[in-house]
């Protein structure tokens, strides 16, 4: 695996915008200081991110799996009492971005990306989880290069114009989330924002989503609180989704399933009000601070402080669908 | 630093009754695999053939012999130079055939 050192200047991070001004003018005769955000835009490695003052963690995919793994329910040693939808998460990939007609397409930056595969069976998710708990509430930012695919088909269909391709509608959605405790018992509260390329019925969407409803615990299906559904594990009920106001985005397909366009992303929420602040994708700013968040209305024992990420792509088709992400970078504004 | 490793969990208490292949899984980065095969219940015989693929669409065998399960247990085999893809095709046969296993697959640089 290509594995890369670099360093970064004592300046930190910061951006232009948080770097008083008085400390980037630079008298004649005096010391010169080194321009924090200058550091970031020269460094290769980052200068595709825009971190908040304090990088908690950069996973480049290069370097293997950095904590990325399989989302599963809760168990008490029996997998065969993991709950539907829950038991079947797939493991993450290392990809190499390779097809059958080009090869080797590789990542944004290097050889390998983190690939989510599900399966190729109508409404499978494949998701990955990375845990970890916050040091103090702040303002959190989640940055991230992907792309997205479906499998390859050999259908031939003969409608198609050369450009546009049938297989766009052969991807279902992308979703983020996270799963946070604010203290100690609770409150437990999930954020979460889902890019539904196509809705339920198969027409092309294109939309920025949130949930409505929570995605029902394993405590809760045990209580009798929960019906068991395996089309949509975010959610008690399918339909419960709202469109993000100004949230519709059509992304760059590139017209085949075998030609990757890396998408930027960042989404930065706040963990001292508990919610959404703003999502960013390529061109597309969303504000998002009156965006409900659901909170649990139960304590949640063991998960003190929890901060937990998670990505998934669902298929809506009887074809595998791909999340590819080159590189996530998690940073903090204290 | 030290070499990357990672443990997959390619099929979780499955049953199968019949023939089946595991899903694809990219493993270009790694130099050695190893699959691990518990079989927790079994009626019949279930054999398992490692398979590649330059694509993850198009797949033949790899080369060495099935292996074949009588017994629950767990079992394993190696491999090395598989290119980018790796899979497994599993047969269950006998009278009222049933497998239910966990199926892991290690890869190491």
């Amino acid at each position: 695996m290509n594995r890369r050192f670099f360093t970064l200047g004592l300046g930190g991070l910061a951006s232009a915008s948080q770097v008083p001004k008085a400390a980037m003018e630079q008298p004649a005769g005096q010391q010169v200081m080194l321009d924090p955000s200058a550091l970031l835009l020269a460094n290769p490695e980052l200068s595709r991110f825009r971190p908040l003052r304090r990088v908690l963690f950069y996973d480049d995919f290069d370097d293997g799996i950095n904590g990325w793994v399989e989302l599963q329910a809760n168990h008490n040693g029996n997998l065969d009492d993991l709950r539907p939808g829950f038991n079947d998460m797939r493991p993450p990939q290392l990809s190499s971005c390779t097809f059958f007609d080009v090869g080797t397409h590789g990542s944004l930056n290097g050889t390998y990306s983190l690939k989510l595969a599900t399966r190729p069976k109508p409404f499978h998710s494949a998701v990955a989880i990375k845990r970890f708990t916050y040091s103090q509430p702040c303002r959190v930012q989640l940055e991230m290069w992907f792309t997205y695919k479906p499998e390859q088909t050999f259908d031939g269909d003969t409608h198609w114009d050369g450009n546009a391709s049938p297989a766009e509608l052969n991807f279902g959605d992308i979703t983020l989330s996270t799963d946070i405790c604010g203290g100690v018992g609770g409150p437990r509260y999930m954020l979460v924002l889902r890019y539904a390329n196509t809705d339920l019925e198969g027409k092309m969407v294109q939309k920025w989503m949130y949930n409505t409803s929570l995605e029902p615990t394993t405590k809760m299906y045990r209580q009798g609180r929960a019906v068991p559904q395996i089309v949509d594990h975010h959610v008690r009920n399918v339909n419960d989704w709202a469109d993000v106001p100004g949230g519709h985005q059509p992304l760059c397909f590139n017209e085949m399933p075998t030609k990757v366009n890396w998408h930027y992303l960042r989404w930065v929420f706040d963990l001292r009000t508990r919610k959404h602040e703003e999502l960013q994708v390529n061109e597309l700013a969303m504000d998002l601070r009156n965006i409900p968040v659901l909170t649990y209305d139960q304590p949640y024992y063991a998960v003190n402080h929890l901060l937990n990420l998670v990505i998934d792509v669902r298929t809506h088709k009887a074809v595998r669908n791909f999340l590819f992400i080159d590189s996530v970078l998690v940073s903090q504004d204290v | 630093m030290v070499n990357n490793s990672f443990t997959a969990v390619i099929e979780k208490n499955s049953t199968f009754t019949g023939p089946f292949d595991t899903e694809p899984y990219e493993a270009a980065w790694a130099h050695e695999a190893r699959w691990f095969i518990r079989a927790m219940d079994l009626q019949g015989t279930l054999s398992l053939t490692p398979q590649v693929s330059p694509d993850g669409l198009f797949w033949c065998n790899e080369g060495r012999d099935p292996l074949v399960i009588r017994q629950p247990g767990v079992y394993s085999f190696a491999l090395r130079e598989f290119g980018g893809w790796l899979r497994l095709h599993g047969d269950v046969t006998g009278e009222q055939a049933k497998a239910k296993v966990l199926i892991y697959l290690v890869l190491k640089e």
